[in-house]
């Protein structure tokens, strides 16, 4: 369907707003990490710093920053590597499935991710208490597989439920057992699946902070989202080493999210089957 | 090599009955081919075969062994999908090579037997493609291609040319049927097309209504339809069917009668082949009507004579086209003749 010429006009009007709109945060947080210390609440406020500067980061990037980088970076990869390994063997059950118990199974799952974190942080602080698991990087993990796991389930359900099953059926046919046609047919094909539910995860649990907060004490377990809690002291917030460090925190976020993106739009399965 | 019994195979979805009890036997090394409108049951007696639904009721038996419980990749067939069932991801060469990557056969022969496979369905030079960039009767001959370059105990192949073009059909089909052959591999065939049924087969099986309703030889079904909806499925243009009477050893039309070998029923179905009527003089005809269409179609001319309500074909010489509205007189052969019960549809027994 073709809109008409103010239709359009309007639409694209409306979705610049809503651009701006979500941005003009993540600008500020460039524009305040680019400012000499006296600037950022310089009164008339400037959207640009007049003189930017890096001396924000060369400070933000201190030996912590950088450990707080490899704890992320260790318990990112590890739940990202676990929940979308678990959530695939879970979701292709899922969507292979003829039993209406084990469908219904599947409601249970999508009713794990109704839970607001802060209501179950309690519950498993107190067994990663009694397991002795305070403090490392285990507790972290097998906390934010346990909340991004429903989800990713609930998304890789989606992408297997709509490869068609005729693919797998003539594998069978053609002699291949259960664990190749899992290989060799439905991962290729549920790659855009894959990816965009690794991505989700690693968001996730990259930008953690309640869990993180709450299961690590000590500095050298930190991640960085607890990590840029130390620029906020008790008499004042260094806001520009604190932004310095927040885009520093997203840029992977970014990069990856950038490069992975056109696995996001499906149509892998083009010229399968007829129709 | 195998020979392959169905014994009161059925099967339902939910309470939509797809297939009634079919009882078969395939002897080792037919070409069966399994022929029905669309929407009887075809595709599903074929998965079921194939190990890929459940039956509701009866046995599968392949070689005398009973294989409802057998997973799909043990019963050692090949299949060709009515959808094609093509892996996107992997090139055509790849895709017909597949069955041979897990049965472990590597390099240069799998190479040459891919080759071989692809330049059987003329797509040699195809083999670095992906199923995306072919086109849709491309895409149905790969699928051909990869049933082909098995060695199984049975093919089955679901409308494996309904996508072809009308040449490449008739040389696929020539083809299939050599290859069959050659290979004697007992083959079951989906098709709803009559002439490719009529063409491949050893044996036709007609499925209609979740039933099977004549299982015979090309010739056998071609000569003798066991119901009307065999009759009026089976040859081009099918047989004519005119309704009417029986008295008295005569079938009786408001247009005419004619003389036939049946009891009396009130209400009866002739059926009449198009190339079994002669023009007549109207005078000493069977059937009396009027020329609606006359259309020459290369070898012969194809007339439709109106009789009361009825159109009939009638099969005449390529220069015995007649005006239309002319009076025209029809003579049946004798002994061609086929004759319906009017309430049941069925050709009622041959009394001795
Ligand atoms: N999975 C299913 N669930 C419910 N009904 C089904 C299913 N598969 C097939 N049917 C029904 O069973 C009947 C037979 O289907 P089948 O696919 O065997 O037909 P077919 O003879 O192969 O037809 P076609 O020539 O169109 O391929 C159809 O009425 C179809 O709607
Ligand atoms: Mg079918």
């Amino acid at each position: 369907m073709r809109r008409s010429l103010p239709a359009r006009f309007g639409l694209a009007l409306l979705q610049m707003a809503v651009a701006a709109f979500v941005l003009i945060p993540f600008f500020w947080m460039l524009s305040v990490s680019l400012k000499p210390t006296t600037e950022p609440f310089a009164i008339p406020a400037r959207l640009w710093p007049e003189a930017p500067t890096l001396a924000n980061y060369v400070t933000a990037f201190r030996p912590e920053f950088r450990d707080y980088f490899l704890n992320s970076v260790v318990v990112s990869l590890s739940t990202v590597a676990i929940t979308v390994t678990l959530g695939l063997l879970a979701a292709y059950a899922f969507s292979r499935a003829r039993l209406l118990v084990i469908t219904g199974l599947m409601s249970l799952v999508v009713l794990a991710q109704m839970f607001p974190h802060s209501a179950i942080i309690i519950p498993i602080y107190k067994m990663m208490r009694a397991a002795d698991l305070l403090n490392t990087y285990t507790s972290l993990i097998v906390a934010y597989v346990s909340v991004t796991l429903p989800v990713a389930i609930w998304m890789l359900h989606g992408f297997l439920a709509k490869l068609p099953v005729s693919l797998e059926e003539a594998a069978n046919i053609d002699g291949a057992g259960p664990i190749r046609v899992f290989w060799e047919i439905v991962v290729p094909l549920a790659r855009p699946g894959i990816i965009a539910t690794a991505v989700y995860v690693l968001i996730v649990t990259w930008q953690e902070f309640l869990f993180a907060l709450s299961f690590t004490s000590s500095k050298a377990m930190r991640t960085l989202p607890v990590g840029l809690n130390d620029f906020i002291g008790q008499y004042g917030i260094r806001y520009g080493e604190l932004m310095a460090s927040s885009v520093m925190v997203s840029v992977p976020v970014v990069a990856v999210f950038f490069l992975l993106q056109r696995y996001f739009v499906a149509g892998l399965t083009a010229g399968a089957v007829k129709g | 090599m195998a020979s392959v019994a169905l014994r009161g195979l059925g099967k339902r979805f939910g309470t939509f009955t797809a297939l009634e009890s079919v009882d078969l036997s395939i002897p080792d090394g037919e070409f069966l081919v399994l022929l029905g409108p669309s929407g009887c049951g075809k595709t599903t007696v074929m998965r079921m075969i194939a190990g890929l639904e459940e039956p509701s009721c009866g046995d599968i038996l392949i070689d005398g062994q009973r294989v409802n419980d057998l997973a799909a990749r043990d019963r050692d067939l090949a299949m060709v999908f009515q959808n094609y069932a093509l892996y996107p991801h992997m090139t055509v060469g790849q895709n017909i090579g597949y069955p041979l990557k897990i049965k472990r056969i590597k390099g240069e022969e799998r190479q040459r037997r891919v080759q071989e496979a692809a330049d059987k369905v003329e797509l040699g030079h195809l083999l670095a493609r992906k199923p995306a960039e072919l086109s849709g009767g491309q895409r149905q001959r790969v699928a051909l291609a990869r049933a082909l370059i098995r060695t199984p105990r049975l093919f089955l192949m679901d409308e494996p040319l309904s996508n072809l073009d009308a040449k490449l059909r008739t040389v696929m089909r020539a083809q299939l049927k050599h290859l069959q052959r050659e290979l004697a591999t007992t083959t079951i065939y989906v098709t709803h097309d009559q002439v490719e049924a009529m063409t491949l087969a050893d044996r036709i099986v007609i499925l209609n209504d979740a039933r099977i309703q004549q299982i015979g030889t090309p010739a056998e079904i071609y000569a003798r339809p066991a119901n009307v909806f065999i009759a009026g499925f089976i040859g081009s243009p099918p047989m004519n069917l005119i309704e009417g009477r029986i008295e008295n050893g005569r079938f009786v039309h408001a247009a005419g009668a004619v003389g036939v070998t049946a009891a009396d029923r009130a209400r009866a179905v002739l059926g009449l082949r198009p190339e079994d009527i002669a023009l007549a003089d109207p005078a000493d005809a069977d059937l009396v009507g009027e020329v609606y269409a006359s259309e020459l179609i290369g070898d012969h001319t194809l007339l439709s004579i109106r009789i009361g309500q009825t159109l009939v074909a009638v099969k005449v010489a390529p220069d015995g086209g007649l005006p239309i509205g002319t009076k025209a007189g029809l003579k049946a052969s004798t002994g061609k003749l086929h004759v319906f019960d009017g309430e049941s549809g069925e050709r009622p027994p041959v009394r001795q």
